[in-house]
């Protein structure tokens, strides 16, 4: 069914059909997509805080020559980030090394060992640019194209451009780290104007997955079923009194799917019944790896199960190295990297790498250089002018490297792409054209890009 | 008027055709296209254009790229041709190249400027843009032929349309069904056993009107239908955001709304209080219910209730953000207008220039956010806010000394006193022990959070104020902003009326402006709130209709315009508008005009459904009454009223419901203390409302985002609203005290607690069926040894996830 067609439809039977039906959409039946694409689902890497590109992937040989030096920002009278530059500011070398890997020849810090290793498999674009230098309205950029909160995220775009594979499982489903959850919590994966129903379901990964998920704990099976069939007893007699209420059904629908549920989701997300192999690859049992990798395992596991979207969330601010650069990316960096190559690699080893597209990025880079005042534990600042990130998987072309930046990794100069480009890119992968992906509110049809963004033509396949 | 619009469905989208002077096409190939073709014309040509921008025609240029139009006529500073040419825009063109040179630059503008500035956005031009902008006029209510069922004019025009089409209304809905139905409608709650047994025994003809009138007059009718009102105006009482600070006396808003239904404040009043209260405050003694002195400010609160940023980095960014929030949010909520997309555009389908959002956004440039001093009225309980506030005040008298006694022990213990601080911090030092660490910073958070507490009982309101000369040199000028940024500064304007409705731009007159008072709010406040306003009355009263009929006339009820939805009923909607008017803004008259009409009487089945559905699939013309589910606060109230439990408290500071510790714990910014156990069980409008946590049943049950205007509940239907309904904490508490309060009323008899049981949550006895079926869950129970309480609160359970339960028929 077109898109236009379904959003007529529930646009024009709220209240009366339209529940019953939107129910159907998000479990049951699956949307089309707009073109062929071989990703089917996407795991999106969230790194909050902002990752430094010239420690990670951007190597600035540059940064040496100018170490400890007084970096001239006269001239950027345009910058977002006034209050960063009001006072002297040196230049901060890379405190890691690079080296080449793969058959592509990528440049990677040694702040990433593992994922070193799947460069081949990666494509990289080191030419993003964003809006705003504020965490909160930078994370809405990223997720729902606006800096403003109250927009559906990427998320549910997806699921509400491609529906659920699983009628037992969320379309959508965020995994966030409970050590510090993103600014604004839940409006981070929000539906914003678009149904309730599309919006991302939050799983734990410690203890029940979803919540509410368990009956309380004195009943027993023998209770709940009792009560479960007295319920649905006495909600198909008032059924059948009450057809004109398609509603009634739905709902019905809805308890069934709990139902399922309640005994599904335990046995999917599992991540005991791995072998200890994979649990050693995704490091679950490790201090420093246990949060990121299990929750790397997790969308794994989803994503077999027909999900549509996973959203992984470092702890908020985690990659936020004002100060302290090399504690807190080595930090971030392990937390990270072992999950992310063993992820790229199961899902490889399990045929399911050409299906999953995998996105890794945060809400902005991060400057060469920091005041001068912090050089004795220094960091790096925010940078909306340039920020790297990469695609895995599904329908990209790999090994490629798209854009460059200055000599310092200030800012991007070439083949330079914005925030809805990366999403025109996504939605294109999956095989929705960002221009025809609307929904009508306020007034006109919304899109996650607005007026439109250009795919990223260099890493699609 | 006929309405040939009437079942039209949704208009799409059409763009504007755009055409350009001959004399323009002359400056083009002149002086344009010899730049643009050595420049540009490289990248931007053809189909593979760069952001789809082709530069070779002048219509090319006018129709731009994805970014809008790259030239506008007459108006090179709003020109993205030249913005990007100049690098106000990024990236600055051509990229890779070198900068044009300045002379070049300058000629291209010249160029621009000498061309004929494009004809303002289209004037309203089809039939239902004239209705729409003009004057409701009440036409006589049609003639029909089944009089019998017309109670009041509203009647006569539903059933008009419904005879045109060959349709007949439904029958009436039984009395449970109505009784139902007009409780949870306008209390939000379920009717009390003895109330719905005593409406059945009630045979009198106007015992209905009488239970209307009933319910109008009841306290918690405010409770109900102000919250319909906060999510309009997207209450809040945190900054959301990364902070999310909370604003300790935005309850105040909240309590001014529930009182202002209540006391069936006019509408107009409560429009120019919202927006200009502090302006009105001295022209009083008109005796509608103008706000008492201190209301004024606290009314104002409703300007301030969007997002806020506490950390930005741009203080005029701020400031631009919160004047498009507010000309946004008021032109949805009072004019049913979508004025946002005039901000960086003339808007694409209405007939409002980007000009008319900036001469808009002007009426509130002289004003400034202000937390101002504002005593508590009677009303809020005056009296027990300053005892609170001082036994606060006490108490943190008492706690800081006695942080302080111990900070002086403690800093005895180090030699340097000045590394007092850095000593404690590191956790590695000995000098302190981890005893003292923890007592010491216990103390301080309990300081703190008493801190907290205290400032909501402060006589503060969360406000506005003026910024106006002399109290400064001049008003901050506003100007139209090309693409909405700072930094693409247009025009200069002054506050204006939408020219769609006014007919022309003009300066709007300001009568009110003082020494210290701009007037300009009021000045909008008024033209809003005039009687001869074609939106603001049936915008209004299409609200109130939503809200009972579970449909808007027009069903896009913050959008009245082109991409709006069409009204059903055209004359209705104008009759109600200049009843609501004539009834001198009175909202509880137009509930009465509805709820006792026919139309809103009929049942919800139909005895020809099945065909009238093919005629009318939508039932836009309300062949039968619309089913309505609760809402998410109605469904957590109505839980806490059958178990017995639900706290009556009104008003004041809001409750902390609990939350799961791995969610209270997640906050950087704040903590999260969860209110003692009777405060949690109030009503749902007293929910503290933070931005970044919304409580959990609200969230999964379509509860509205706070952060821009909800004109209209979501109403989806998912597994988790199930697993929370089944499993939650909220329905294992009240299913046992449910259980409690009908074992008590109803003793040891199965039948009779299964009847009891069904009498409270659906306002009837249980049938055979469901007393048999009960029994075999009564059996189960009894098998795995469980008590009959136990059993009881199993059916408890079972009740409130009923369809039966969460529709109203």
């Amino acid at each position: 069914m077109s898109h236009d067609r379904r959003q007529f439809l529930y646009r024009s039977l709220v209240g009366v059909g339209g529940i019953a039906l939107m129910d159907a959409l998000n479990g049951g039946l699956q949307a089309a997509p707009h073109h062929p694409a071989k990703a089917k689902a996407c795991i999106f890497l969230t790194m909050l805080g902002g990752v430094s590109q010239m420690d990670t992937f951007d190597p600035k040989p540059s940064l040496e020559k100018f170490d400890n030096t007084v970096m001239d920002w006269s001239k950027e009278k345009l910058t977002d980030q006034v209050n960063l530059f009001a006072k002297p500011r040196l230049v901060l070398r890379s405190p890691w090394k690079f080296s080449k890997h793969g058959q592509c020849g990528m440049d990677v810090s040694e702040l990433l060992p593992n994922l070193a290793t799947c460069v081949d498999d990666l494509s990289f674009v080191k030419s993003v640019v964003t809006e705003n230098g504020n965490h909160p309205a930078a994370t809405f950029l990223m997720n729902t194209g606006l800096v403003l909160p109250g927009r559906p995220s990427v998320g549910a775009w997806v699921t509400y451009g491609l529906g659920s594979e699983n009628r037992n499982l969320p379309g959508f489903v965020v995994l966030p780290d409970y050590r510090a959850l993103p600014f604004s919590g839940s409006q981070q994966w929000g539906p914003g104007f678009l149904p309730a129903s599309y919006q991302g379901t939050m799983m734990q990964w410690k203890g029940d997955p979803v919540n509410d998920l368990r009956p309380p704990s004195e009943l027993t099976s023998e209770d709940v079923n009792a009560q479960m069939e007295l319920l649905r007893s006495y909600n198909h007699a008032y059924l059948e009194k009450n057809l004109t209420n398609p509603d009634l059904q739905g709902r019905i629908d809805a308890y069934e799917l709990a139902y399922r549920m309640q005994t599904e989701v335990p046995g999917v997300l599992n991540t005991d019944k791995e072998s200890a192999a994979t649990k050693e690859m995704y490091g679950v049992d490790e201090e420093d790896t246990k949060s990121f990798g299990t929750r790397c395992l997790m969308a794994r596991q989803l994503v077999e199960k027909g999900v549509r979207f996973v959203q992984l969330y470092t702890p908020s601010q985690s990659w936020d190295s004002h100060t302290g650069l090399i504690k807190g990316h080595a930090k971030n960096a392990k937390e990270v990297d072992k999950p992310i190559a063993a992820l790229i690699k199961d899902l490889k080893q399990r045929g399911l790498l050409d299906s999953t597209l995998i996105v890794w990025m945060g809400e902005f880079g991060r400057t060469p250089d920091n005041p001068a005042e912090m050089r004795k534990n220094a960091g790096r600042d925010h940078n909306t002018k340039a920020m790297t990130m990469f695609f895995a998987g599904g329908g990209i072309k790999p090994g490629v490297t798209v854009g460059e930046t200055d000599e310092l990794g200030w800012k991007a100069v070439k083949d330079i792409y914005r925030m809805r480009d990366v999403h025109a890119t996504i939605l294109h992968l999956m095989g929705l054209n960002d221009m025809r992906l609307t929904y009508y509110h306020a007034g006109r049809n919304m899109r996650l890009t607005d007026t439109g963004g250009t795919v990223i033509k260099e890493v699609v396949a | 008027m006929k309405a040939s619009w009437s079942l039209a469905p949704i208009a799409l989208a059409i763009a504007f055709p755009i055409g350009a002077a001959d004399s323009d096409e002359a400056v083009f190939k002149e002086k344009i296209q010899p730049i643009l073709a050595a420049n540009c014309a490289a990248c931007h040509t053809g189909a593979a254009a760069q952001a789809g921008l082709s530069v070779t025609s002048l219509p090319d240029l006018l129709k731009g790229g994805k970014r809008g139009p790259a030239v506008q006529p007459g108006a090179s500073k709003n020109s993205l041709l030249v913005q990007f040419a100049k690098g106000e825009q990024n990236p600055r063109m051509p990229v890779g190249g070198k900068p044009l040179p300045e002379s070049t630059i300058n000629a291209l503008a010249a160029a621009i400027d000498s061309m004929q500035p494009a004809k303002s956005a289209a004037a309203p031009s089809d039939a239902y843009m004239k209705w729409l902008f003009a004057i409701p006029t009440a036409s006589k209510a049609p003639d029909v032929k089944n009089t019998a069922w017309i109670r009041n004019p509203i009647d006569a025009f539903v059933l008009a349309k419904l005879e045109e089409k060959g349709l007949a209304p439904a029958p009436a809905a039984d009395k449970r069904a109505l009784l139902r139905r007009v409780y949870f409608d306008l209390i939000g709650l379920p009717p009390t056993v003895e109330e719905a047994e005593a409406f059945q025994k009630d045979t009198s003809p106007d015992a209905y009107e009488r239970l209307v009138d009933r319910l109008l007059a009841d306290k918690r009718y405010g409770e109900r239908w102000g919250r319909h009102w906060l999510d309009l105006v997207r209450f809040a009482e945190s900054d959301g955001f990364a902070i999310d600070g909370e604003r300790p006396t935005a309850w105040r808003y909240r309590d001014y709304v529930i009182r202002a239904f209540n006391s069936d404040k006019p509408y107009d009043v409560f429009i120019q209080e919202q927006i200009a209260g502090d302006e009105m405050e001295r022209r009083g003694g008109n005796g509608r219910g103008m706000a008492e002195a201190s209301e004024g400010p606290v009314a104002l609160g409703y300007l301030r209730m969007g997002p806020w940023e506490a950390d930005a980095n741009f203080d005029d960014q701020l400031r631009l953000d919160w004047l498009n929030e507010m000309t946004t949010t008021t032109s949805q909520v009072f004019l049913g207008m979508t004025v946002g997309c005039a901000r960086c555009h003339d808007h694409k389908y209405d007939p409002i220039p980007q000009r008319d959002f900036y001469r808009m956004q002007a009426f509130f440039a002289s004003t400034r956010i202000e937390d101002r001093p504002a005593p508590f009225l009677d009303a809020e309980d005056r009296l027990r806010m300053r005892q609170t506030l001082r036994k606060y005040e006490e108490d943190l008298d008492a706690l800081n000394a006695e942080v302080r006694e111990m900070e002086e022990i403690l800093r005895k213990k180090v030699a340097d006193n000045e590394k007092f601080q850095e000593i404690l911090n590191d956790k590695k030092n000995t000098t302190f022990t981890e005893a003292e660490r923890k007592a010491y910073s216990d103390l301080q958070e309990r300081s703190r959070r008493m801190t907290a507490e205290s400032l909501r009982f402060r006589p503060v309101a969360y406000s506005v104020n003026e910024v106006a000369p002399p109290a400064v040199l001049e008003i901050a000028p506003t100007y139209v902003l090309s693409g909405g940024e700072l930094a693409a500064k247009g025009d200069k304007v002054e506050p204006g009326f939408l020219r769609c409705i006014t007919g022309k731009e003009e300066k709007a007159a300001i009568p009110f402006s003082g020494r210290y008072r701009s007037g300009r709010r009021r000045a909008l406040a008024e033209w809003i709130a005039s009687p001869s306003h074609p939106l603001t009355a049936r915008v209004m009263v299409n609200r109130i209709w939503q809200h009972h009929f579970g449909n808007g006339i027009v069903r896009t009820s913050s959008d009245f315009g082109k991409n709006g939805d069409r009204p059903s009923h055209p004359e209705l909607l104008d009759w109600l508008a200049t009843q609501f008017i004539q009834n001198k803004w009175s909202i509880k008259s137009m509930h009465r005009l509805m709820l006792t009409s026919s139309a809103y009487r009929q049942a919800t089945s139909h005895p020809e459904a099945k065909k009238y559905a093919e005629a009318d699939p939508e039932n836009r013309l309300l062949w039968h009454m619309n089913w309505i589910r609760l809402e998410s606060e109605v469904l957590r109230d109505s839980m806490l009223a059958l178990s017995g439990r639900l706290n009556p408290e009104a008003g004041g500071p809001g409750m902390f419901f609990s939350v799961k510790d791995e969610i209270a714990q997640g906050f950087q910014m704040f903590k999260w203390y969860p209110s003692d156990e009777n405060q949690q069980r109030r009503r749902s409008i007293y929910a503290f409302q933070r931005r970044s946590l919304m409580m959990p049943m609200m969230e999964v049950f379509d509860g509205a985002n706070m952060s821009e205007s909800c004109s209209r509940r979501s109403v989806t239907t998912v597994a988790p609203q199930a697993l929370t309904l089944l499993n939650g904490t909220l329905t294992a508490s009240e299913s046992k005290h449910y259980a409690h309060r009908v074992l008590e009323i109803a003793g040891d008899d199965i039948d009779k607690q299964v009847d009891t049981a069904f009498r409270l949550a659906l306002s009837r006895g249980a049938t055979e069926f469901e007393k048999a079926r009960a029994r075999q869950l009564y059996a189960v129970s009894a098998n795995t040894r469980r008590t009959p309480e136990e059993a009881l609160t199993r059916l408890a359970t079972v009740l409130f996830n009923l369809n039966e339960f969460l529709y109203l028929e």
